[in-house]
């Protein structure tokens, strides 16, 4: 590495913001699953959507846009086990990311 | 059904791409634990040990040459066969990979789990966010949608077929289909072909099913840097002149440097 290089090297600074953007790329994949033949993203919308379908037989659009009959809580459960622990994930690798400089 | 992973590898004067391909192939094996089938002309095989098949092609008679920004020179480039691949996978579900893609996580396993014959990535993205991949995910005068052949997973079908018979049919008329869409660049891409057949099959609804998540890519203007097996250091200058860096760990990638990834293939962690 020549004097250059190592100035240019100790001027760098972390890219919080950047950081912040490809850590929600990266959660977004992650969030993705697959049940009952459908694709579907644990979230928020999902979690509410099936919080409120009544107990039983479900017709619900994956991703895809496919209708697929799903047992509500069985897809709730997944859904919430995937956002939980997806989301303890990112936060751990969001404050690891704040501490560099 | 049998699954598994195709990388096509056909060096040039400038680039390995088998080393990385067979890199890949133990980054495949860790986190996916799928088999791993290398499409090449190398004979050699102590250079193939580490792919569970090796088929044995040529690299096609057309010959391009393409412009690498970070070896800044030309090089022949091999890429006008990828559109064989349903004839030489030996799978029935298979997942296309380029050699400079970098599997660092198991995220490429859903794609196995998804009812579709065939799916690629619509959209990618820049991990430094300098560039806006605005002619990246859109080419051509009209704007037609790219879909990426870099990450491509299909079943053995009849819509498959179809969509690969489609691109070598552009692949052969590449100059008609240039200045239908209006292409600027002269080098063909696989790119192209994929997003002209797909919506081509599709009935030119621009509605071809995609993969759920978006492709992260590096440029080839970054620096690129291996820190254990799983984690990446991107170090980049903002058009500010401002030297950044960020961190991509168990996150799979698009090295679109080859210089760098090559470094790192050579180097291990």
């Amino acid at each position: 590495m020549d004097t250059n290089e190592l100035i240019s090297h100790s001027r760098a600074r972390f890219d919080h913001h950047q950081a912040r953007t490809v850590l929600k790329e990266k959660y977004q994949a992650k969030l993705t699953f697959a049940h009952a033949g459908g694709m579907w993203r644990a979230g928020p919308e999902l979690l509410v959507l099936l919080a409120t379908v009544p107990p039983g037989d479900a017709v619900v659009l994956d991703l895809y846009e496919t209708p697929i009959r799903v047992n509500p809580e069985e897809l709730r459960g997944l859904a919430m086990t995937r956002w939980q622990e997806q989301m303890n994930a990112w936060l751990v690798e969001y404050e690891e990311s704040n501490r560099n400089r | 059904m049998t699954q598994g992973v195709v990388i096509f590898a056909f060096n040039n004067e400038r680039i390995d791409y088998l080393a990385m391909a067979a890199w890949s192939a133990r980054n495949i094996r860790r986190h996916l634990d799928l088999p791993t089938c290398v499409i090449t002309d190398v004979t050699d095989t102590a250079r193939t040990a580490d792919f569970d098949q090796v088929v044995l092609t040529d690299p096609q008679q057309i010959q391009q040459h393409r412009y690498f920004y970070d070896y800044k020179a030309s090089a022949v480039w091999h890429n006008t066969n990828r559109s064989s691949v349903h004839d030489l996978t030996p799978w029935d579900h298979t997942l296309v990979l380029d050699a400079d893609f970098v599997v660092a996580s198991d995220q490429l396993k859903l794609l196995f789990d998804i009812d579709q014959d065939f799916i690629a990535h619509r959209m990618a993205y820049d991990v430094t966010g300098f560039t806006a991949f605005q002619d990246n995910n859109w080419f051509g005068t009209y704007k037609m949608p790219m879909s990426w052949a870099t990450v491509m997973c299909f079943r053995r079908s009849k819509k498959a077929q179809l969509i690969f018979d489609t691109m070598q049919m552009i692949r052969d008329n590449w100059l008609h289909y240039r200045q239908l869409y209006n292409v600027s660049e002269n080098t063909f891409r696989n790119d192209f072909a994929l997003s002209i057949a797909m919506n081509v099959v599709d009935g030119h609804t621009l509605s071809t099913p995609a993969i759920p998540w978006d492709l992260a890519s590096i440029t080839a203007n970054t620096k690129l840097t291996q820190l254990d097996p799983d984690t990446y250091k991107v170090e980049y200058v903002t058009g500010d002149d401002k030297p950044k860096w960020i961190v991509l760990k168990q996150q799979d990638f698009h090295a679109m440097g080859k210089q760098a990834l090559g470094a790192i293939v050579a180097n291990p962690c």
